[in-house]
Order: C-alpha cells, then sequence, then structure tokens
C-alpha cells in the first residue's frame, strides 16, 4: 500500500468527512497530462502556513500530537503537486494566497503572526464559504481533505489518534467495543 | 555434434512445465512425485518466499514514495493501473504493459504477473467447488459445448488438493456448492451472524449466507503458519498463510530434487514432431539476453495462464497444425469467459454499537447461486453467487458539515456509530463462440513475438443478470433489517474479474473441443493444458480450486499413460 492507497483506503473508512472533489481526485487513477504536471509551487512560508492551517483543522489534544507534528506542513504541497490536475492546484494556489490577503485584511497581520483564536474565526468564516458555495473545489476544502487523509495515515494519527495493530494474530468479529474505545488504524 | 548431443542430453528432461501459477505449481509437485524429472520454466523473476515480499511487514507511513505511484509507472502500467491492485506495495508482481502489448478490438483489462509464483502470489484466495450443476448447465441450455466430465469424476481430486493446499471453510450440504475437506471456519463478525440468521429464515433456507472459502490457513498445516489476521494478503505472505506455489507445492516440488526451475524463459512455442505426431520440446527466449534454446521432454504442461496458454498453442503453427496446435476443431482462441460483478447493494446496520472488530479478517461472506434451480426461475440463463461482508468504518452521522477542529478530531479518532453490510455479485458469462482472442503479427513484444489480439463483450444475458445482483441483493439486506439500502452498477468489462477462462476448451468431440476430459490435446498426446485456457463454462465460483483439482488428475494420468507407454 503506497500512500495514495493508504489515503484510499482511510478516505473509504472516512466516507462523507470527505469532499466529492477529492474522492474523486483519489480514486481515479488518471494519468496528468505533461502540460498540466507541477502547475503550482510552494515556499517554505507556505509549508510553514499550511502546517499552521492543518494544526487548526486537527490539533494537538491530550491524546495526541496535531497535523503539523504528523507532517502536514509538507504532505499537503506534496499531494497537490503530484495528484491534482492543475484547474485545482490553481484553486488551491490562489485560496490560500486569498486567505493570507483575507489576514492582512481583517485582521492587519499575516497568518504565522496570528493567535490560535484569530486562526480559528478565520478558518471558521473559509467553512461557511465554503458550505455557501455547495462545497465547490476551493483552499479550504481541498486542504481539509488532504489534513484529515494525511494525518490519519501518517504515524502519529496511526499510532497516537487511532489504534494501529500490526499483527492481530486472530479475528474476533464481535469484540466488545468499550465507549471511547479508539479506531483502528487499518482495515 | 558432440556440443549438440550433450546440450540435448542437458536439456532433456521427463515433463516441461511452462509457467510457475497455481496449475504449474501443482503440475511440477504432482510430476515431481511420481518420479519424473521435471523443468519448470517461468518467463518472469524468480521470487523467493518470504525473502522477495519486501513490503509484507511495512506500515502504512514507511512507503519510500510518499504520495502514489510514479508518473513513470503510470505511464509503463496503463492497462495494470485501471484497477485497484497495481500499487506500491504490489508493484513487482504486476506486468509493465508496454513491454507485452496486446491489441483490443474491444476493451479488455488483462492482469498478469510475470515471476515465479505467478498469480498465485496475487490471487483472492477464494476456493469453491463446482457442481454437477455447473459440468451440467452446457448440456442443458445448449450454450458452449457438454463439460466431459461430471462432479463424480473430479471428486476425489477436490479433496486431494484442498487437504494439501489448505481450505478454510464451512460446510452447508448445498447442491450448488459442495462441501470441502475444509480447515476450520473463519468467523463470520456479529452484523453477519445476525444477517445471515434473518435472511435464511426470511428465504426458508432456500437461500444460505456462509463464510468465504478461502485458501487462508485458520491453523498451522503441512509446516506453514496460520493466518495472522493482517489482511496485507497482496504483499506475499510472510507466515506462508495463504496458499500459493511459494508456500505450497514449489517446496514440495523441490524437496524430491527432480525440479529445475528457470526463471525469466519465455516459452515461444512447443516444437512438433511429425513423425511420431508428439511435441517433443520447447523452444524458449531468454527475457534476460534474448538468446533462444530448446529444451525437450516426453510430456509438455502449459499451464502459462488461460491467455497465455492458448497464445502458446496459437503460436505452436507446423505443417500438420497451420493454425496453431492441437487446433483442427477451430475452436483454439475461441469462447472465452470472465465472470461480471462490481454490483450488488449495501447498507448500515443498526443495534450493533456495542461490538466491534479484533483483527481485520482477509475473507468475507458467501451466498452461494440459488437462481433458475427448483422453482427459482429468472428471465435469463445460469446465475450468480454473492460476496460481502460487514464492517464498522470511521464515519459520523453526527458530525457537523466540514466541521473541524478538537472535537472533530475525537470523533474522527473514533468508530463509525453503526456498521455497514454490503453484498457484491458474481455473475457467469455464458460461453459465446465469438469472443475470441488471436494473434495480431502487426505488433511485436519487447522480445520481438507477436502479440494477442482480444476481442470479447458481455452479452444480454449478463446485462439482465446484472438487474438481479443489484436488486436481489437489496432484497436480502432489507430483509434482513439492513437500513439504508442503496443498490450500485460500477460498470465492469471482461477482464476485470481476473477470472479468464475458456479458449481451449475440453470435449468429447475433438471435431468441438481442443482438449479430451484428461485435460490432454486431441490430437498431441503428450500436450496437456491444465489452466483456465481448458474451461468449457465458468460457473460463478472463483475457480482456482478447480484448476488445482483438473492438474492434479491430468498429472495422474499423463504419468500413468506414460508408464504404460501410451505418451
Amino acid at each position: 500500500m503506497n500512500r495514495r492507497e493508504a489515503l484510499k483506503s482511510v478516505a473509504f473508512l472516512m466516507g462523507s468527512a470527505i469532499s466529492a472533489t477529492t474522492m474523486g481526485v483519489l480514486f481515479e487513477s488518471f494519468t496528468l497530462p505533461e502540460k498540466e504536471k507541477n502547475q503550482v509551487s510552494f515556499s517554505a512560508t507556505d509549508e510553514e502556513i499550511l502546517a499552521e492551517f492543518a494544526d487548526i483543522i486537527l490539533p494537538t489534544t491530550a491524546s495526541s500530537p496535531g497535523a503539523k507534528a504528523a507532517g502536514l506542513g509538507a504532505f499537503i504541497p506534496m499531494i497537490i503537486r503530484d495528484c491534482y490536475p492543475a484547474k485545482m492546484q490553481e484553486i488551491f494556489a490562489s485560496g490560500l494566497k486569498a486567505m493570507q490577503y483575507q489576514c492582512s485584511k481583517e485582521f492587519n497581520k499575516d497568518f504565522l503572526s496570528m493567535s490560535i483564536t484569530e486562526r480559528q474565526k478565520l478558518v471558521t468564516s473559509l467553512q461557511e464559504e465554503a458550505i455557501a458555495a455547495d462545497k465547490a473545489p476551493s483552499f479550504f476544502l481541498i486542504a481539509r481533505d488532504l489534513t484529515i487523509l494525511g494525518y490519519y495515515s501518517s504515524e502519529i494519527g496511526c499510532t497516537q489518534a487511532r489504534e494501529y495493530l500490526p499483527v492481530p494474530g486472530r479475528y474476533d468479529g464481535s469484540a466488545t467495543y468499550t465507549p471511547g474505545q479508539k479506531a483502528w488504524a487499518t482495515n | 555434434m558432440n556440443i549438440n548431443t550433450n546440450l540435448k542430453e542437458e536439456n532433456t528432461y521427463d515433463a516441461i512445465v511452462v509457467g510457475s501459477g497455481i496449475s504449474g505449481g501443482w503440475a511440477a509437485k504432482e510430476l515431481t512425485e511420481k518420479g519424473l524429472k521435471v523443468l519448470m520454466l517461468e518467463r518472469g523473476m524468480n521470487i523467493e518466499h518470504i525473502k522477495d515480499y519486501e513490503s509484507a511487514m511495512k506500515a502504512p507511513w514507511e512507503f519510500e514514495r510518499a504520495g502514489k505511484l510514479t508518473e513513470e509507472q503510470k505511464r509503463t502500467h496503463p492497462v495494470q493501473t485501471r484497477d485497484y491492485p497495481y500499487n506500491e506495495a504490489t508493484e513487482k508482481w504486476w506486468v509493465n504493459d508496454l513491454e507485452c502489448p496486446y491489441t483490443e478490438d474491444k476493451r479488455f483489462d488483462w492482469y498478469r504477473g510475470f515471476h515465479v509464483g505467478g498469480k498465485s502470489l496475487m490471487w483472492g484466495r477464494q476456493s469453491y467447488r463446482f457442481s454437477d450443476h455447473n459440468f451440467e448447465d452446457n448440456a442443458k441450455d445448449g450454450h458452449g459445448n457438454d463439460w466431459p466430465i461430471r462432479y463424480k469424476d473430479i471428486t476425489k481430486w477436490y479433496d486431494y488438493v484442498e487437504k494439501y493446499a489448505g481450505i478454510s471453510g464451512q460446510a452447508e450440504n448445498w447442491p450448488l456448492l459442495p462441501d470441502g475437506k475444509f480447515l476450520p471456519p473463519m468467523d463470520l463478525n456479529c452484523v453477519e451472524k445476525s444477517v445471515k440468521e434473518r435472511l435464511e429464515k426470511h428465504y426458508n433456507k432456500t437461500r444460505i449466507l456462509t463464510i468465504g472459502r478461502t485458501a487462508n490457513l485458520t491453523v498451522p498445516h503441512k509446516g506453514r503458519g496460520s493466518c495472522q489476521y493482517r489482511n496485507l494478503c497482496s504483499r506475499g505472505c510472510p507466515f506462508g498463510a495463504y496458499f500459493s506455489t511459494q508456500s505450497s507445492t514449489l517446496p514440495a516440488a523441490m524437496a524430491t530434487n527432480r525440479l529445475t526451475v528457470r526463471p525469466y524463459s519465455i516459452v515461444n512455442h512447443i516444437i512438433y514432431d511429425k513423425d511420431t505426431k508428439k511435441a517433443k520440446g520447447v523452444l524458449v527466449i531468454d527475457a534476460e539476453t534474448n538468446e533462444t534454446m530448446e529444451f525437450y521432454a516426453k510430456i509438455v504442461f502449459v499451464n502459462a495462464s488461460t491467455l497465455g496458454s492458448t497464445f502458446l498453442l496459437l503460436n505452436s503453427t507446423s505443417e500438420a497444425h497451420p493454425n496453431g496446435m492441437g487446433n483442427a476443431s477451430g475452436q483454439l482462441g475461441h469462447n472465452l469467459m470472465d465472470h461480471h460483478f462490481r454490483c450488488g447493494a449495501e447498507g448500515t446496520a443498526e443495534g450493533f454499537e456495542d461490538k466491534y472488530t479484533y483483527g481485520r479478517r482477509a475473507n468475507g461472506i458467501y451466498i452461494p447461486r440459488y437462481q433458475n434451480v427448483g422453482n427459482d426461475k429468472r428471465d435469463y440463463l445460469r446465475g450468480f453467487g454473492y460476496q460481502g461482508g460487514a464492517s464498522r468504518g470511521s464515519w459520523h452521522k453526527e458530525v457537523a458539515e466540514l466541521a473541524f477542529g478538537e472535537n472533530f478530531k475525537a470523533t474522527m479518532s473514533l468508530p463509525a456509530d453503526s456498521w455497514s453490510m454490503g453484498l457484491g455479485g458474481f455473475g457467469e458469462m455464458l460461453p459465446y463462440y465469438e469472443n475470441k482472442v488471436y494473434i495480431d503479427h502487426s505488433k511485436k513484444d519487447k522480445w520481438g513475438q507477436p502479440v494477442l489480439a482480444i476481442d470479447c463483450e458481455y452479452k444480454e444475458n449478463e446485462a439482465k443478470m446484472r438487474e438481479d445482483m443489484m436488486n436481489d441483493a437489496a432484497e436480502m439486506l432489507e430483509a434482513s433489517g439492513i437500513k439504508n439500502v442503496r443498490t450500485y452498477d460500477n460498470d465492469c468489462y471482461p477482464g476485470m474479474a481476473i477470472h479468464e477462462m475458456g479458449t481451449a476448451r475440453m470435449g468429447n468431440d475433438p471435431k468441438d473441443s481442443v482438449l479430451n476430459k484428461w485435460n490432454q490435446l486431441h490430437e498431441v498426446s503428450n500436450v496437456f493444458v491444465t489452466d483456465g485456457a481448458c474451461m468449457p463454462s465458468v460457473a460463478c465460483q472463483n475457480p482456482s480450486l478447480t484448476f488445482m483439482a483438473l492438474t492434479a488428475r491430468a498429472c495422474d494420468y499423463a504419468v500413468k499413460e506414460l508408464k504404460k507407454g501410451n505418451i
């Protein structure tokens, strides 16, 4: 299982938690036309912003480190460049810029200088926009999807947020579920 | 002259087995154990058991190419990427399509693996017997030719291969799915148990649900370890817990000291001796050096995969066999079949919130065929079975739209509120003469060989059956208390089930079949074909177990005939 396969199976488990846009991209084994490859590039600052953004989606909690610690800052741009068609790459990249513009306009500072509360407020507004736009492809939608997928297929996501059992050794299909018990990381 | 004589001696065996997959491995085991000196020719690389399953123990985050298949892999594997099986963890099993192209007169997804072990390393492991219904259907409804054997002819061979390979399953006494010599069955989970009970009650046992019969060991067996419930079979099993050439038949054949395995050996054609009217050997192209060489034997077993075997026969032309070896009937290459699947229904099971699974079972449930038997009449011929199962995923219906943050993370780290249950049909495809393969000389593969052209499609009988495959599934799920039932048809093309069969069918009459009831060419008595090519019909059960049984049976016959001097 490669990362993409891992993502597919995680995505499958997620059901409707992931948008149709991302499901379509991950479940199509298309090859990008040469001219559509790597339309966009991401700077080190972009990666930092994406890591912090991902950490708003899935923050560090008492149970486990969050998305930033799981390496989502590098993961998101890698998947965008390798897996997404050019048009979606553009939507993602321009959405990332638009978000930064919104930071300076509404909060009068750049994303990385904002407090967690301010970032949460910003992301809530992006969430509301995405719902209003009927989940049309957007920066928020794609970044959130990839945060969820990348996190739950990372080592932290598999072994700390969820429970990873490499060699179960037996099968019990009527095991007691204790309320609060974590989900298995793989199926 | 001396050199040639020596070479000829050195290259001479009692038997040659072409191919090392499920049936080739069985042929090598049976023939060597019966005392023959055997050469097994495999066109691809060697795969050493356990050592060469490099990805088998890797965690999801340990793969090198974080992301996906490379652009280069997608370019070189345009067919293998059409469906799920080809990925980073399993990439070494699947062929580079550019090196071995074929012609698609109609879309046919041809999944191939060139390596020692063949598809025995990649198979789905579901192992079902055919019943007399299956052996008689062709004769009864007139599609295809009559099978030259009945269930009684193969029963003891099913017993024999099951006992050695290790098939776990539950005896059900279901006429369309004869019981076998089973290892203990895997468990149904709590939802599957509930569905089984309600479904069998609702249909008054005219339909049953059983655990899949699978070539995964539920207890240690013949020196092999039992299943560890990792559900990573597709990477090769380091515990030897599923049947493969490597885990099962190859060690037995090697133990006789009479087996030689030669990887990277593409058999281009079978050499025909017009004086003896027999095959005298095979011509091999070394896949690495392109060098050609001949090997000789008293008998040749052709186990190169359904279409690989038929290609080899079609490509073995001579004055006596201008249209391919053993093709006087004109049937060679015709009646290509596959199962059709990818449609059914699924829904959610309520009331099991206090239950979860431990371990990952690489197996599902099976509902054997019940259509067109007894009082069950349909507007199409033959029928289908279902594979499926229940699971508890991570879907949470209460999560707010596009939610994020601390609470969202806490919820997403828990299993789903409810279980889901699905049934997917596997349908029989009729044999149609016009569904065929032939050699296309306008293209060449990497080794300069002509390629196969495939002209095959599903027809009306299959299309009608698919309606029922969806509707029956929905009806059964609803009758079993499953909620939110929805049907699906994800479309299917021949080849996708990787159960391609036919094209060198068995039969009693040399005028309309290629092989006799012993899988022996009617026209060339020392050539046997015991893989999927031999099948006159495909039933709706997964077929590999039947290839195993036919192979063991044919080997027994071949060696007896050899000893009698008849071959």
